[in-house]
């Protein structure tokens, strides 16, 4: 290879996180043409070391230099305008966003086509993978094969001078690892640096030309690929000394007192085990293998099937406290999610595991408690000022004492432990692992769950090897040394990837399912539930579609049009604007003093202005509690809801002032039978439509709601989005008051509340998800025609003034239950496919 | 549903600067209510007067009731607008059902309760295991309430029970009966939070439902009862409301949607979920009630109220970012998102 100056020089890199020197001083960098890979076992930095070189962390100190510039924004969008490009190994897509639409965000604004051509050129470069993926498609519906290239995809769409692949074939079958394998030395013949992350040492002999290993944070050494072994690279990845910190391994184990007999789980394909008194059994692989859902299943956190006994009882492992109650306890892997609760206190945390000790009849003896909390803080050598600290601000390492005491204190009969030392420092580490073996040697079997391999070979006496869901090795006694499972799950990893891999992310959804979750599914549902309404309308009486019937629908819709647009705004950022109905009235109560007959056309500017300035203070407000003071969308809007309706009240507490009658006949006049006004809402919403889809703006729209993570990394300006999305939802209000205006006539304080409730069930039933991230103006215009074609088919059938408020009760739940449950169907599909 | 505007830094300092107590947010409004009582005088002359108390209280004591079901619902990061219409269904039941029916006050009123148990109970399945958004079932269900109170009303308010509004009325020595009811079921709810095996696993959901879940409690079970003893408690309040005024208007409930919520995070528990007090929420309600007092004492319109109300709400859910308190030499409000 020629030597040529460097694309990408990272130089004295270190990063360290809390207990964690994740990188000490690493050196990197990849040459034009190139293919260098980046091996290292789990939690060896390689992830860490890429993500400081894409700007997504800044490092404490080290430099990087990209086509010789050198970085000084960190930022992912900065290093991907100087020609970086990454392709994560857990896709950051939008998954309510179409194919193309990702893409399109995925590249800066001077690589972006035209909308008009976006479809061609996603088309265009979605090809090279080989793979029939649509770019119409949603991204929520493709397998997790199909997201990984489309994240390869966006990476590429780029034209990059370095591209970095992490563990981009994880859920490839083989022949599409030969396509990107192709494409890949394609890229690097026409000069593209490439750096391939990978745990699979055959994938990296094949395709890199050079290899930097990576342990503990640092580089153990960069090779010619032709020049090396796969041998010689498990020597360096493993390589660690087992020192001084671990217990001694057991005398002499006892009886088994965990028999697990085809445990299956999704991912986990059958697995047989005893483990005995005085034991501990490690279970190890490359991450994703099946081993996590093992340890998960036997606790009962995750549903499994199988035949398990504990101590010869048949074990029911259903749910956690099913499996505690057979005497199995997990320490699960998350502490800040599962492990513990981390705003109460090390006191309440430890004694929630122990109540079956200190309570008496369901009361709990305080002073027994207090007892109990104090010996398990000093047993397990907490560090905290008191019982009464909360646990979030203790260090890791003293948090994991608190999970490891409460899972004590639960008295286990069999202690599954899942990533016991996971981000605490060595210290408290060999703590840990001395009571680990304290428990074992007292009588309780311990499972250890572990990605440090060191851990592994240090602390247990017998270890699993997991690839694709099951056990390729069991090495016992003095076989159990970091090489040796570090070359089981590496080299099974690479061997058998073919034929059998654990596909079970092909999507198995039902059509309905899929009908109500795609974008505009809801709606033809929505049109033949009008249809069925209608016919059942002119059943009652042939003045349903009288033409007066008709108008005098489309007067009562009309300012719902808006107000549902407005909150779709909102809707599809995730959020909620309580405030739209109230601040409608609280606008035409503004109008009914100013847009008076018998004041000049001064009055009425004035009054106009003040209605347009109400709305924008009431957008602003609603945006600012929810940006900047981080109050959630309900308890602000529901703020301005209030206040707003007491603004009302006060400027007129009985209805009253008639609006002009110029201003009513502009307001109400006819195009043919219909409404001027109508028209021009219609074609704001299909205008709405077209761009919530079609313009950048849109795009950014659906995508913060989709996940406001993922879309932050695209680069989208993510708080200036939920800022604005609320001040336009007040503009459409104020469209709304002045419909809401021509259909009452005068300034009622109350007109407006009942709105509220009316437009979040009409964009709802219209498609679009509570959560963010999805909806349709379209639908929202076909959800409020079906509003208020129910209410006046009520009408026609002579229903009570009860209706009135259960109909759109009734239809809110209806169509959010529905849609939840569909999109939770489909969305269960796509975890069971996810390895964590 | 929550945006997510994490300053991981900020609370970091935080936490590593002052490691050594955990700062009780529960204190902040005694202080609160406390100077209200003594600028009272001086914003209204004679609003701390006998009879503005004994006028003040009773009110004070319902919002008390509702806050500590919405407690409830809070303490687990839900929210719950379903009160106006739970308070108007349950100021039926001592108003028209027991003359529609024909059964006695106490049948008509333990009727109530279960209904208003029974929506709870409603709300917590679809909210829980239909998964619907809590504030979209509860603004639904309060439509649907709503919508029964019509129905049973004709639309038409009745008059309460006279032995029941007798008691509502009611007071002993000179302490409002429906103060001492409020109170009671405050300390009973404190005392079950701190003492009992079941308020502490109501609070360990609350806290974090996966690890309570991990830990071996039933938070499905915990999460549905969270709704219906919420509901359970404004149909209590409901009731007694009804039995003050003696012919309640038919949405007497719809000040209580704000107010109820407004008391629980003035109170200090987090909107999040899981630290919350029921001493602190009803003292909250009194600040509250009282505040409205002051306001109308001093000439306002009714309709004053929702205004204060809100900005109240909207200066304690986003005040907290700047250290008020701590400016004025009183305690640090903890950090809250």
């Amino acid at each position: 290879m020629v030597e040529r100056t460097p694309l990408l020089v990272m130089k004295g890199v270190t990063k360290r996180f809390p207990g964690v020197l994740a990188l000490n001083s690493v050196d990197f960098d990849v040459r034009p043409g190139e293919i260098h890979a980046l091996v290292g076992g789990n939690g060896a930095g390689k992830s860490t070391l890429m993500s400081v070189a894409s700007g997504a962390l800044v490092p404490d100190s080290g430099s990087i230099q990209i086509d010789g510039q050198k970085i000084t924004e960190v930022s992912p969008v900065a290093a991907r305008e100087l020609g970086l490009s990454i392709a994560f190994q857990h896709p950051a897509l939008l998954p309510d966003l179409t194919v193309t639409e990702n893409l399109m965000l995925s590249v800066p604004t001077r690589k972006r086509p035209p909308f008009s051509k976006a479809t061609e050129w996603a088309r265009k470069r979605l090809e090279p993978m080989g793979m029939p993926i649509r770019p119409e498609a949603r991204v929520e519906t493709l397998t997790l094969a199909e997201k990984q290239a489309v994240e390869i995809c966006g990476a590429l769409a780029c034209d990059p001078q370095v591209v970095i692949f992490d563990e981009p074939t994880e859920p490839f079958m083989a022949a599409e690892t030969e396509q990107l394998f192709t494409q890949i030395r394609r890229l690097a013949a026409t000069g593209v640096g490439i750096v391939y992350i990978s745990h699979r040492l055959p994938d990296v002999l094949a395709l890199a030309d050079r290899i930097t290993v990576l342990r503990d944070g640092q580089i153990r050494g960069t090779y010619n690929a032709a020049e090396v072994t796969e041998q010689e690279i498990i020597t360096r990845v493993a390589g660690r000394e087992v020192d001084a910190m671990f217990p001694d391994r057991a005398q002499a184990l006892g009886e088994p007192v965990l028999h697990v007999r085809g445990l299956r789980a999704p991912g986990l394909k059958g697995v047989d085990v005893d483990v005995r008194r005085n034991e501990i059994l490690g279970l190890a692989g490359v991450e994703g293998n099946g081993q996590r859902e093992f340890i998960r299943a036997l606790g009962g956190a995750i549903a499994g099937s199988g035949h398990v006994q504990v101590d010869g009882k048949p074990a029911d492992l259903r749910t956690p406290r099913a499996a505690r109650a057979s005497g199995i306890v997990l320490m699960p892997q998350e502490r800040h999610v599962e492990g513990l609760a981390p705003i109460h206190s090390v006191g309440e945390n430890l004694s929630i595991a122990a109540t079956a000790q200190s309570a008496n009849k369901g009361v709990i003896r305080l002073s027994q408690e207090h007892e109990l909390v104090r010996r398990t803080i000093a047993e397990m050598g907490i560090k905290t000022p008191s019982a009464d600290t909360a646990v979030k601000t203790l260090s890791g390492g003293n948090q994991q004492k608190v999970v490891l005491g409460r899972a004590l204190l639960s008295e286990p009969t069999v202690l599954l432990c899942d990533e016991p030392t996971q981000g605490i420092d060595v210290g408290v580490r060999s703590d840990i692992y001395h009571r680990l073996r304290g428990h074992a040697n007292a009588g309780v079997p311990v499972v250890v769950l572990s990605s440090d391999n060191v851990e592994l070979a240090g602390l247990c006496d017998r270890v699993l090897v997991f690839s694709r869901g099951t056990v390729v090795a069991e090495l016992v006694g003095d076989e159990v040394t970091d090489h040796a499972i570090t070359a089981a799950s590496l080299t099974e990893a690479g061997s058998n990837r073919d034929a059998s891999a654990p596909r079970s992310d092909k999507r198995r959804v039902g059509r309905l399912t899929r009908l109500l979750t795609s974008e505009q599914g809801p709606s033809a549902f929505l049109l033949l539930a009008i249809a069925a309404l209608t016919l059942v309308g002119i059943g009652q009486s042939d003045r349903f579609l009288s033409s007066f019937n008709i108008s005098s629908m489309l007067g009562l819709i009309a300012p719902l049009i808006f107000l549902a647009a407005g909150q779709l705004f909102v809707m599809l950022t995730g959020g909620i604007d309580l405030s739209v109905g109230p601040l409608c009235g609280a606008l035409v109560v503004v109008a009914s003093f100013y847009l008076r007959d018998g004041v000049g056309l001064t009055w009425w500017l004035i009054g106009i202005a003040l209605m347009v300035a109400l709305a924008l203070a009431v957008g602003l407000l609603n945006g600012a509690l929810v940006r900047f003071a981080a109050v959630t969308p309900v308890v602000a809007t529901l703020v301005t809801y209030t206040g707003l309706q007491g603004l009302s009240l006060l400027m007129r507490d009985t209805p009253g002032g008639t609006i002009a009658a110029p201003i009513m006949s502009f307001l109400t006049a006819k195009i043919g039978p219909v409404p001027w006004v109508i028209l021009a809402g219609v074609a704001m919403l299909l205008l709405l439509e077209r761009a919530s889809r079609r313009t950048l703006a849109g795009l950014r729209l659906r995508g913060t709601g989709s996940d406001h993570e993922a879309a932050h990394r695209r680069g989208v300006p993510v708080g200036a989005v939920y800022l604005s999305a609320y001040i336009a939802s007040a503009l459409c209000t104020l469209l709304g008051a002045f419909l809401l205006m021509a259909q009452i006539g005068v300034g009622d304080p109350t007109a407006g509340t009942s709105y509220t409730l009316a437009s979040i069930t009409a964009i709802v039933l219209g498609g679009a998800s509570v959560f963010g991230g999805r909806g349709s103006f379209f639908g929202a215009l076909l959800g409020v025609v079906l509003l208020q074609v129910t209410q006046t088919t009520a009408v026609f059938a002579e229903l009570s003034q009860a209706w009135q408020y259960w109909l759109p009760g009734l239809m809110a739940l209806a169509a959010t239950g529905v849609f939840a449950q569909a999109q939770r169907r489909a969305a269960s599909k796509a975890v069971v496919s996810n390895p964590e | 549903m929550t945006i997510d505007v994490q300053q991981p830094d900020r609370t970091g300092k935080l936490s590593s600067r002052r490691p050594m107590l955990r700062p009780n947010p529960f204190t902040t409004v005694w202080i609160m209510a406390a100077a209200l009582f003594v600028i009272s005088p001086l914003l209204a002359p004679g609003s701390l007067s006998g009879s503005a108390l004994a006028s003040m209280l009773p009110f004070a004591a319902i919002l008390m009731i509702a806050a500590l079901g919405q407690s409830l619902v809070i303490a687990h990061g839900g929210i719950d607008l379903s009160v106006p219409g739970a308070v108007a269904l349950a100021a039926v039941f001592v108003t028209k059902v027991p003359e529609m029916l024909g059964v006695s006050l106490p049948v008509a009123a333990l009727l109530g309760l279960l209904v208003g148990a029974g929506a709870g109970v409603l709300i917590g399945f679809v909210v829980v295991h239909v998964r619907i958004a809590a504030f979209v079932a509860t603004l639904a269900m309060n439509s649907i309430l709503i919508g029964v109170v019509f129905a049973v009303s004709k639309g038409f308010p009745g008059s309460a029970n006279p032995d029941f509004s007798s008691f509502s009325v009611g007071s002993v020595l000179g302490i409002p009966n429906l103060l001492l009811v409020a109170l009671a079921l405050t300390l009973l709810v404190q005392w079950m939070r701190r003492r009992t095996v079941v308020g502490r696993r109501f609070m360990a959901v609350g806290a974090s439902v996966d690890a309570a879940r991990l830990v071996g409690i039933r938070t499905r079970l915990y999460q549905v009862g969270a709704y219906a003893a919420a509901g359970v408690l404004y149909s209590l309040a409901g009731m007694l409301l009804a039995g003050y005024l003696r012919t309640p208007d038919i949405l007497l409930g719809n000040s209580y949607q704000l107010s109820s919520i407004a008391a629980v995070v003035l109170g200090g528990s987090l909107l999040a979920g899981g630290i919350s007090n029921a001493l602190a929420t009803a003292v909250a309600a009194l600040f509250l009630t009282q505040l409205n007092q002051v306001v109308l004492a001093a000439g306002a319109p009714t309709s004053m109220q929702l205004l204060v109300q809100a900005v109240v709400l909207a200066l304690a859910v986003s005040l907290h970012r700047i250290p008020v308190t701590a400016l004025l030499g009183l305690r640090k409000r903890p950090h809250r998102r």
